[in-house]
């Protein structure tokens, strides 16, 4: 019986779905959009966060050496640095890499190039180059890096750093809570929209929910395949999403390299190494918003 | 096999739709409720299939008493009740045998009984070769007849008959006074609800008559009198 039930809810959800087909359609094309629209937040939440992080992969601190320092007391003190818990990577450039970066930054101001000349020596120092691990803990490394007395450092002044780096996470972290404050937002109206395709799709019914009541159908054999319809149209509108929003990705990709010189942003790895979570909640966040709006519309419809 | 004892129904603020209405309809007969509009015809067929809830008295179908029944036996009520409605109230995107089919589906009718009552009871209708056609695609008349077929598929004891002639010409009206007429000769109880004066004084048969929600006219064999 309870089989029989089953199956006879199967088919009058698959046939009212073909029966009312234009109906059918237009609620999968707004769950489609919704869909659509929570994708795209997702892909400007993954480039707000790449930017985020080349800008903070920019920061980093720099140790000027005197001039004419050994190379085996400089890798020593290299060492000691690379050491430090806050540190992610320590590179050494020397006085003639120096003049190498010096004279490639430069090479569109002539002036500065013929001041070089002139000298005719190499004036730049070498330097350790400190990337920190990440920049909430760049004060702390700013504070070892004082604390670590070796003759062979010639200056380190890192109070501009720390004015900057402070307001660097400051702004990043403002944008990453107005990002949030944002997307929060933005979902609570999709899934309100979705919410009400589903009730304006069932309400369209509601002579025939009344219909069936007087003749004697249970809650159950009323509500459920309004249920099972909602959910269908739910799993068509994932499937449809897949399809058309990896050639969308596509699409994007190249611009995003371009943009990203350098950085590693791939949009469609992060989509297929995310695929079961991203897709896999969006089915069950609409899912359950079908099972809601069905359950109260049908409700307030059944009441005979 | 249906007795109302005593019954009240007052909508709010103070409109006693039924005033202490006692009335027993015996099993095989052919009754016609009659009054005119806003009298509670409307409201004495709502108490019977459970769409209202009287507030005062007793009711018993069939020797159930369903004054204070429960919402989930509600459709168990409908189901041993055949009801057919002024408006027809056939699912539009169901055919013909679909929708009296619904009315065995949703008592777990196996599906071989259905394909083999529900030709059945399409042609006493007179609509065997109307089955696949849709609610839209035929006449008023033919609505109606599929409504009864509806209403008679689980064999219930008592068919309700609100207003069933009231969106249909004299016509049509006529074959489906005498199609309930055929249907009580088989011992069905037909409860016939109108304020049709012509049909109700041509049936012969028991008529109560219904004003301001009090039966004030109870006669064997009656005539429309108000």
């Amino acid at each position: 019986m309870f089989l029989l039930s089953t199956l006879r809810i199967i088919k009058f959800s698959l046939q009212d779905i073909i029966r009312n087909i234009w109906l059918s359609i237009v609620t999968i094309t707004i769950l489609i959009l919704a869909l659509f629209s929570i994708n795209m937040l997702l892909v400007v939440r993954v480039i707000s966060q790449t930017a985020i992080d080349a800008i903070k992969d920019k920061v980093d601190v720099s140790l000027y050496l005197k001039p004419e320092t050994e190379e085996d007391k400089i890798m020593a003190l290299k060492a000691k640095v690379s050491n430090l818990n806050e540190v992610k990577e320590v590179t050494y450039i020397s006085k003639a890499e120096a003049l190498e970066f010096f004279r490639e930054k430069n090479k569109n101001n002539p002036e500065i190039l013929q001041a070089l000349r002139e000298l005719g020596k190499n004036p730049l120092t070498p330097s350790l180059v400190i990337k920190p691990k990440n920049t909430e803990s760049v004060n702390e490394l700013i504070n070892s890096l004082n604390n670590i007395e070796d003759e062979i450092i010639e200056s380190r002044n890192f109070t501009d750093h720390k004015l900057m780096l402070n307001k660097i996470n400051s702004i990043t972290n403002k944008v990453n809570e107005v990002g949030m404050l944002v997307s929060l937002i933005f979902i609570f109206t999709t899934l309100l929209v979705v919410y009400n395709a589903i009730r304006v799709a069932i309400y369209t019914h509601r002579k025939e929910i009344n219909i069936m009541k007087l003749v004697g159908a249970s809650n159950p054999f009323v509500y459920m395949p309004f249920l099972l319809s909602g959910l269908i149209y739910t799993f068509v509108g994932i499937m449809v999403i897949v399809v058309v929003f990896y050639p969308f990705l596509g699409l994007l990709q190249p611009y995003l390299e371009a943009f990203f010189i350098g950085y590693n942003v791939n949009i469609v790895s992060y989509f297929n190494a995310n695929f079961i979570k991203i897709f896999g909640l969006e089915f069950i966040g609409v899912a359950l918003i079908n099972i809601l709006a069905s359950f109260i519309a049908v409700r307030k419809y059944a009441k005979v | 096999m249906i007795k109302l004892l005593n019954i009240t129904k007052i909508y709010n603020p103070d409109v006693r739709a039924l005033d202490q209405v006692s009335l027993h309809i015996k099993p095989g007969e052919f009754i016609s409720i009659v009054g005119q509009s806003g009298t509670g015809k409307t409201t004495m067929v709502k108490v019977l299939i459970g769409e209202e809830k009287i507030d005062q008295g007793k009711i018993l179908v069939g020797g159930w008493d369903i004054t204070n029944i429960g919402q989930r036996e509600v459709p168990y009520l409908r189901r041993q009740i055949g009801v057919i409605f002024q408006d027809f109230k056939l699912l539009p995107k169901k055919n013909l045998a679909e929708n009296v089919a619904f009315a065995l589906q949703v008592c777990g009718q196996t599906p071989k009984k259905i394909h083999s009552i529900v030709p059945h009871v399409m042609k006493i209708v007179g609509l065997e070769d109307k089955q696949l056609r849709y609610p839209h695609e035929v006449s008023g008349g033919e609505q109606q007849r599929a409504a009864i077929a509806r209403a008679l598929v689980h064999r219930p004891k008592i068919l309700l008959a609100d207003e069933p002639t009231g969106n249909l010409d004299s016509i049509n009206a006529n074959e489906v006074i005498d199609l309930l007429l055929r249907i009580n000769k088989f011992g069905t109880t037909v409860v016939l609800v109108t304020h049709n004066r012509e049909i109700v004084n041509k049936l012969k048969r028991r008529v109560v008559t219904l004003d301001d929600g009090r039966i004030v006219n109870d006669q064997a064999v009656g005539k429309y009198m108000l």
